[in-house]
C-alpha cells in the first residue's frame, strides 16, 4: 500500500516511516503545508496520515483540496488537539479517522490498515494470513477453511495482531485499543494475557502454526515463525 | 446589622429624643405663657377691686361666677403677701373641685385691711395644654411612622441596585464569559461600584483566559514530545534484541509515558469541561449505555470475580454522548479499582437518580474525593476520575453525592440538581 505521511515532527516522522516500511508498503512523506499540498495534488495514495498543525498552513485544508479533486485515498488525521469540535470538523470534511497523539503506532498501523481494507475492499473485507482466513465485515474467521468462534474481544484482538504483523504489541497498546484509551485503567495490564492465551488455543485447536510470542513481558507479536 | 437597619436605629432615637424634648419645652412655655394670661386676668379683677373701693368706700359684693370667684376675709394679725397660687376650688355648677388659680391680696376699706382671695377656674387651660400635648405627640407618631415607611419602601428602592450587583458578584464565575450586567441607577456611587465591580471581573477574567491559554498551549507543546517518546519506544521494541531486565526497564517506561499521557489528556479534558467547550448535547438512553458498559467492562469484572447486579429503568438524559461515556467509565472503574476480590457491584437506574455501590475496603473518605489529585494511598489512579465525574455533573445540573453504608462505596447522581 502506498501510504503519505504528512506530519511536521521529524522524529516522529521517522519513527512512523520507520513502523510502516516493509511488506511492500510505499511511505512518502512531507513535513509541511506547501509539499504536502504538492504531493497529494500529483499522487494517489491508499492513505494520507495528516498532522492538523502544519507549518504554513491548516491540515483540515489540505482535506478540502482533496474533497475539490474529488481523491478517494483515505485520510487519518493524526493531531495533538483533542478537540471534538476538531475531529468533528474533520470527520466532517471526508477524513476517516482521527487519532489523538500520543498514540501507539501499533494502533496507528491497525486504524490505517482498516481504513485501506475498507476502501480497497468495498463490501469484500477479507485478510489472508497463511491458513488463517479473517472476514471482518462479517466477524468469521476460518482456519484451512474451519470455522472457529471466537469472542468478540479475541476477533478484535487478532485483527489487531493481523495489521500488526511481525510487530511487537504492547499490552498497552492492547488494552487500549479493545477497551478504549477513555477508561481511566490501571497500569496492570496482565488481564490481557487471558484473552491472547484463548485466542492462541482456538487458533492451535483449528490447526494454526503457532505465531504468536510473548515478548520479554511486555508485549506480544504475532507473524511468520 | 444592615447598614439601613444601623442607620434606622440612629435615625428614629434621635428622633425620639428630640421630639420628647420639644415636647417638654412646647408643654413647659405653653403653660407658662397661660398661667401669665390667668395672672393678668386676676390683676385685672384686683385692679377692679381696689377702683370700686375708690369710689365707693366699701367692698363690691363678693360674687361667685361661673370661673370667678371673690372671697373676703378679716385680717387679724400679719398681713399677708401679695402672692399667686395654685389652687383648688369648688364648682357650683359642675359640682366638683376644679383647678384654678388665686391671686391673694389685701385690700384697705376705711382704715380696715381685707384678705381678698379671687380665684379663677384653669380647667381651659389645662385643656389647651393636654391637647397641645396630644397633638405633639400624635405628631410625633406620625413622624416615626413616616420614618418607617421610608426606610422600608424609599431606601428599599434606592438600595437595590447594590444588592443586584452583589448578587451577580456572587453568580459571577470566571469561566463564564457573561458581564455583570448594569442595573440602570442614577445613583453616582453605585454607578461607580457597578463600573469597578465589572473592571475587576474583565481583569479577572483576562488573567484567567491567559492562564488557560498558556495550560492549553502547554499541554499541546507537550503532546508532540510524549508522541515522539512514545513512539521512539515503539520502534525501540520492534529491533528485538533485549534481555529480560532490559525488557522489564522497557515496560516501566512505557507505564510511566502512558501515565503521563492519560494525566495530561484528563486535565485537558477539565479544563475543557469547565470552560463548557464540549458542546454536542443529545438525548442519552442511560440505559442502554450502562448495559454496554456492563459488556465492556465484563473481562475486568470476570478478572477480580465481582459480581454486577443492574436494576436499570429506561431513562433519557440530555448531555454530550463523549461525557456520558466518560462519566461512566470513571464511575465504573472506580467502582472496580476500589472493589475487593469476590466483592460486588450495584447499579440502580431510575428517573431521578443513577447509584453505583461497589463493597470495598473500609476506609474512612475523606470528603475530599471530588477534589483533584486526591486519592487514597493505595489507589493507582490519578486521583482526577472523580473530579472530571464532578465537573461533569456540575456542567449539566446533576448532583453528585457519596457516602459509605454498611461497608459499601456508594456514588449517586441526582439528575435533578
Amino acid at each position: 500500500m502506498k501510504i503519505l505521511v504528512i506530519e511536521d515532527e521529524p522524529a516522529l516522522l521517522e519513527s512512523i516511516l520507520a513502523y510502516f516500511t516493509g511488506e511492500g508498503n510505499i511511505c512518502e512523506h512531507a513535513a509541511d503545508f506547501a509539499s504536502a499540498n504538492e504531493k497529494i495534488s500529483l499522487y494517489n495514495y491508499d492513505c494520507i496520515l495528516l498532522d492538523l498543525g502544519l507549518p504554513g498552513g491548516e491540515g483540515l485544508e489540505l482535506l478540502t483540496k482533496l474533497k475539490q479533486l474529488k481523491k478517494r485515498d483515505g485520510v487519518l488525521i493524526i493531531s495533538a488537539r483533542h478537540s471534538l469540535d476538531d475531529k468533528l470538523a474533520g470527520l466532517d470534511l471526508g477524513a476517516d479517522d482521527y487519532l489523538v497523539k500520543p498514540f501507539h503506532l501499533s494502533e496507528l498501523k491497525a486504524r490505517v490498515t482498516a481504513i485501506i481494507r475498507r476502501k480497497n475492499f468495498d463490501g469484500n473485507n477479507v485478510i489472508v494470513f497463511n491458513e488463517i482466513t479473517v472476514d471482518v465485515s462479517a466477524m468469521k474467521v476460518t482456519v484451512k477453511g474451519n470455522l472457529i468462534s471466537l469472542t468478540k474481544k479475541e476477533f478484535d484482538l487478532l485483527v489487531y495482531f493481523l495489521s500488526n504483523r511481525n510487530k511487537v504489541v504492547t499490552k498497552n497498546a492492547m488494552a487500549e485499543h479493545l477497551w478504549g484509551d477513555e477508561m481511566d485503567l490501571s497500569d496492570d495490564f496482565d488481564f490481557i494475557y487471558t484473552h491472547v492465551k484463548n485466542l492462541r488455543k482456538k487458533l492451535l485447536e483449528a490447526g494454526a502454526a503457532d505465531y504468536l510470542r510473548s515478548v520479554y513481558g511486555i508485549g506480544y507479536k504475532f507473524g511468520d515463525i | 446589622m444592615k447598614l439601613s437597619n444601623r442607620y434606622n436605629r440612629v435615625n428614629i432615637l434621635t428622633s425620639i429624643v428630640v421630639l420628647i424634648i420639644t415636647g417638654i419645652i412646647y408643654y413647659v412655655v405653653i403653660h407658662f405663657i397661660l398661667t401669665e394670661k390667668l395672672d393678668r386676668d386676676l390683676a385685672v379683677e384686683e385692679n377692679e377691686i381696689n377702683q370700686y373701693i375708690n369710689t365707693f368706700h366699701k367692698l363690691p359684693l363678693p360674687a361667685s361666677y361661673l370661673d370667678q370667684q371673690i372671697a373676703y376675709k378679716n385680717i387679724k394679725g400679719i398681713t399677708p403677701e401679695r402672692e399667686f397660687l395654685y389652687t383648688t376650688y369648688y364648682n357650683p355648677k359642675e359640682q366638683e373641685n376644679e383647678p384654678g388659680r388665686s391671686l391673694i391680696t389685701v385690700v384697705h376699706v376705711n382704715g380696715k385691711a381685707i384678705e381678698v382671695t379671687i380665684t379663677k377656674s384653669r380647667v381651659e387651660s389645662e385643656d389647651l395644654v393636654r391637647i397641645i400635648l396630644l397633638i405633639t405627640i400624635g405628631i410625633t407618631l406620625l413622624l416615626l411612622l413616616s420614618l418607617l415607611l421610608i426606610n422600608r419602601f424609599v431606601l428599599n428602592r434606592l438600595w437595590r441596585p447594590f444588592y443586584s450587583i452583589l448578587n451577580r458578584m456572587k453568580a459571577f464565575e470566571v469561566t463564564r464569559m457573561d458581564n455583570i450586567e448594569n442595573e440602570p441607577t442614577k445613583i453616582d456611587e453605585f454607578n461607580e461600584l457597578n463600573k469597578s465591580v465589572n473592571a475587576m471581573a474583565e481583569k479577572v477574567r483576562q488573567d484567567y483566559k491567559e492562564l488557560k491559554s498558556f495550560t492549553d498551549n502547554a499541554s499541546h507543546e507537550m503532546m508532540t514530545p510524549l508522541a515522539v517518546i512514545n513512539s521512539k519506544l515503539d520502534s525501540l521494541l520492534q529491533t528485538e534484541s533485549f534481555t529480560a531486565q532490559q525488557g522489564a526497564l522497557l515496560e516501566d517506561i512505557y507505564h510511566a509515558t502512558g501515565r503521563l499521557s492519560r494525566l495530561h489528556q484528563s486535565l485537558l479534558l477539565l479544563a475543557k469541561i469547565e470552560n463548557n467547550l464540549i458542546p454536542d448535547l443529545q438525548t442519552i438512553e442511560l440505559k442502554e449505555m450502562l448495559e454496554a458498559k456492563g459488556r465492556q467492562f465484563q473481562e475486568l469484572l470476570e478478572k477480580d470475580g465481582l459480581v454486577l447486579q443492574e436494576n436499570l429503568t429506561p431513562v433519557e438524559i440530555k448531555m454530550s454522548r463523549y461525557l456520558a461515556d466518560i462519566l461512566l467509565n470513571n464511575l465504573f472503574s472506580n467502582a472496580l479499582r476500589h472493589n475487593v476480590t469476590g466483592g460486588h457491584i450495584h447499579i440502580t437506574l431510575n428517573k431521578e437518580a443513577l447509584t453505583i455501590s461497589n463493597s470495598g475496603k473500609t476506609v474512612n473518605l475523606q470528603t475530599k474525593i471530588f477534589d483533584r489529585f486526591s486519592k487514597s494511598v493505595e489507589s493507582e489512579g490519578m486521583g482526577l476520575g472523580l473530579a472530571i465525574t464532578k465537573q461533569i455533573c456540575n456542567l449539566y445540573g446533576f448532583r453528585i453525592d457519596y457516602q459509605e453504608l454498611d461497608g459499601n462505596h456508594v456514588f449517586t447522581v441526582y439528575f435533578g440538581a
